[in-house]
């Protein structure tokens, strides 16, 4: 029953067939359905454009014209290490001043004015002990040593040292 | 385009548009229906003219009319109501051997979807193999199977006296 039934739609169809309408000039026509669809399609990718344009440009004003910071953004990889603080490392080392005394006499010292010609000047930095002095026989040990760094006044006689430092060793 | 191939094109249409047309219209079923899937099909053929003129254009052409007719784009835009003529009424007895049998599987082919009815035509007018069809249709071979049994299930259906009309025959 099946090929009879092919036969007839077969049939069917190339009698349908020959009913086709007859129609001219269609190359025409779709070149004209071509341009429209040419320009439907540039018409709206124009259209589209202009509204990203209009809704991303507020938006990128208000991110950027905003005064706190933008939030972070946490990153996939687990949180930053947190840059420690610089340890201060001293560059050079601490100079303890210290005063090694020079019996022979150092060059002067600038903040120390000579006296008056004729008179002896007097030391101005005078040595006080500050640790208490040893035990008899046993020399204290001084942390200021003066220095008779004043230059002798000319002409006068030079300054007796009251104190006499004694040596630390 | 050119002036020379513009008219290669020219002269393919005019050639080739009756058997399309023919093939259009048991496509769709309806005159305005057949002549606005034609020239769509042409339309989208117009700009790949330059790279498929030395290839087979009749045949690019009639696989954009079939995959344009089954577009599920198309029948949303294009939903219509085959209307029914005189010749769609259910037929009784006719003693003028098959017109009856014939009209009534006309208007059993108007009532199948798309999908089948390109099946169809392409499997009963066409004459193609399966392969080809599902080749042409961009589906597989299972696929054409199974819409060619139901349209030839539903068209058995529709046409409730065809034992009846097969036997006067």
């Amino acid at each position: 029953m099946t090929e009879p039934f092919e036969h007839l739609i077969r049939s069917t169809l190339t009698d349908l067939a020959e009913e086709a309408p007859i129609v001219h000039d269609q190359l025409s026509r779709a070149e004209r359905r071509v341009r429209n669809r040419r320009r439907a399609t540039v018409t709206v990718g124009a259209v589209s454009t202009l509204a990203a344009i209009l809704i991303a440009t507020p938006l990128a004003l208000a991110a950027t014209g905003s005064d706190e910071p933008p939030p972070a953004v946490p990153s996939p990889a687990g949180p930053a290490a947190v840059p420690s603080p610089p340890v201060p490392t001293p560059s050079t080392p601490t100079t303890v001043p210290t005063v090694v005394p020079s019996p022979g006499g150092a060059p002067g010292d600038p903040s120390i004015t000579p006296g008056p010609p004729g008179v002896p000047g007097q030391p101005t930095v005078k040595p006080s002990p500050s640790t208490p002095p040893g035990p008899p026989g046993v020399p204290g040990r001084p942390t200021v040593t003066p220095t008779p760094s004043t230059p002798p006044a000319p002409g006068g006689v030079p300054g007796r040292p009251t104190v006499v430092p004694s040596p630390a060793r | 385009m050119d002036e020379d191939e513009r008219a290669r094109l020219a002269e393919f249409v005019g050639s080739r548009t009756p058997a399309l047309m023919r093939v259009a219209y048991l496509l769709t079923g309806d005159r305005n229906a057949a002549e606005d899937l034609f020239q769509s099909a042409l339309a989208r053929t117009i700009p790949k003219w330059g790279t498929i003129r030395h290839a087979d254009p009749e045949g690019y052409l009639r696989v954009v009319m079939y995959r344009e007719q089954i577009s599920w784009w198309r029948r949303l835009r294009r939903w219509r109501e085959t209307p029914l003529n005189p010749a769609d009424e259910p037929v009784g007895g006719d003693p003028s051997g098959g017109t009856d049998v014939r009209l009534a599987m006309r208007a059993a082919l108007r009532h199948l979807p798309p999908t089948q009815r390109a099946v169809v035509v392409l499997r009963y007018y066409e004459d193609l193999p399966e392969a080809r069809v599902a080749e042409l249709l961009g589906c597989s071979v299972g696929t054409v199977r199974s819409r060619t049994h139901r349209a030839v299930k539903r068209l058995r259906d529709l046409l409730p006296d065809v034992d009846r009309l097969e036997v006067r025959r």
